[in-house]
């Protein structure tokens, strides 16, 4: 019993999720708070991603100094 | 109008008749507005069920279960597939959880909640017969020592004089935090922008009276437009001592319309003009008013020009 993701697989997900996260984020950006019956809090959502595509940057860096 | 029909001889059954039909009528009147009351009781009632159904809450938590239940699977089966379907679920979930909303009511309701306060400047204006234009006045800086007995000068007030010449009250008057005013004759409220005014500080993260008149200028479409979204579109520019703010789609357009007819808001400003007012006063240190005002009929667009005064 042990967990089947590396390091390398989690930094491949947080890199799809980033990106996914900072296109959904700009598309958002010129709309208000509230459209429709969807209603989220649009500078969380970009917090979020920058900080997701910041570990991406970091897991990046991790295999620049340590190569698998 | 009873009294003179009393007067007339054998005319009290008639009178009598005439006050039932009167209160009969009365009686219907209240009952049809007292149903249409409900209906609209109704509709908000539902408006609010509405506004109430907002998921995000709930499908967090639903998503951020499902997920943590299907990465422990994928420890427990040794699934890469578990596992990358358990980090998304999870993370989704925490997302929906981080970034609710903040409550939201419409436009339509900050206008109403305005309305009680500009009725009462009206009526206190007509009946005190002031004629003079509403000056609002910069306070002191928060930091700034003062005396005990000068504290109220750190307040942001707006002073209706009685005459219509440019005039302000004395210091010790404004400390003392009075409304009547005798010398000079005036009256003396906060302003209905005042609320507002420490939201843009928040936002700005500094007081007003810390900036120049160009980063107000440059700052504040951002806060109005952007942050606190009061309006779809601001420009502010100035003029030697004349300030022309033009606001489109403001959310307090309602207050304009003539069917509400305030006269004060004309002088005074809605709680967004009067709150730009404020800051103008407080970043240049100066009297302001409101010059002019232009609303457009279907009321989207206002002009407004606020003009500087030396103290």
């Amino acid at each position: 019993m042990y967990f089947p993701l590396s390091i390398w697989d989690i930094s491949l997900w947080i890199a799809v999720t980033a990106i996914i996260l900072l296109v959904t984020s700009e598309l958002l950006a010129p709309y208000s708070d509230y459209f429709g019956d969807f209603v989220i809090d649009k500078t969380r959502l970009r917090l979020a991603a920058l900080i997701l595509g910041a570990a991406f940057m970091i897991t990046v860096l991790l295999r620049a100094v340590m190569p698998p | 109008m009873k009294f003179m029909v009393s007067l007339k001889p054998g005319s009290k059954s008639e009178n009598k008749e005439n006050d039932k039909k009167s209160e009969q009528a009365t009686v219907q009147y209240l009952m049809q507005t007292l149903e249409n009351l409900q209906k609209e009781n109704e509709i908000l009632k539902r408006d609010l069920l509405k506004s109430k159904r907002t998921p995000s809450g709930k499908i967090g938590f639903i998503l951020l279960t499902i997920g943590a239940l299907t990465l422990i699977g994928s420890v427990v089966y040794t699934s890469t597939v578990l596992a990358f379907i358990g980090l998304g679920l999870t993370f989704w979930g925490a997302l929906f959880l981080f970034a609710r909303p903040f409550k939201f009511v419409k436009s339509i309701v900050l206008g109403s909640s305005a309305i009680s306060s500009y009725t009462t400047i009206d009526r206190i204006i007509q009946d005190l017969g002031y004629k003079g234009k509403p000056i609002y006045i910069p306070p002191y800086p928060k930091e700034a020592y003062l005396p005990e007995y000068l504290k109220g000068l750190k307040e942001m007030i707006v002073y209706i004089p009685a005459e219509d010449v440019i005039a302000i009250p004395t210091i010790e008057e404004m400390a003392k935090k009075q409304f009547l005013l005798q010398n000079p004759k005036g009256i003396c409220i906060a302003p209905p922008g005042y609320g507002l005014i420490n939201l843009f500080e928040k936002e700005l993260k500094t007081e007003f009276t810390q900036v120049d008149i160009e980063r107000l200028c440059n700052s504040l479409p951002t806060i109005i437009v952007n942050n606190l979204e009061l309006a779809k579109e601001f420009e502010i520019n100035q003029e030697n001592n004349l300030f022309h703010a033009k606001i489109v789609g403001s959310v307090y357009k309602d207050l304009y319309s003539s069917e509400q007819g305030f006269k004060s808001i004309h002088s005074i400003g809605c709680p967004l003009t009067s709150a730009i007012a404020c800051a103008l006063s407080k970043t240049t240190g100066k009297l302001v008013t409101i010059a002019k005002d232009a609303v457009s009929p279907d009321l989207q667009t206002i002009e407004i020009w606020y003009q500087t005064l030396e103290a």
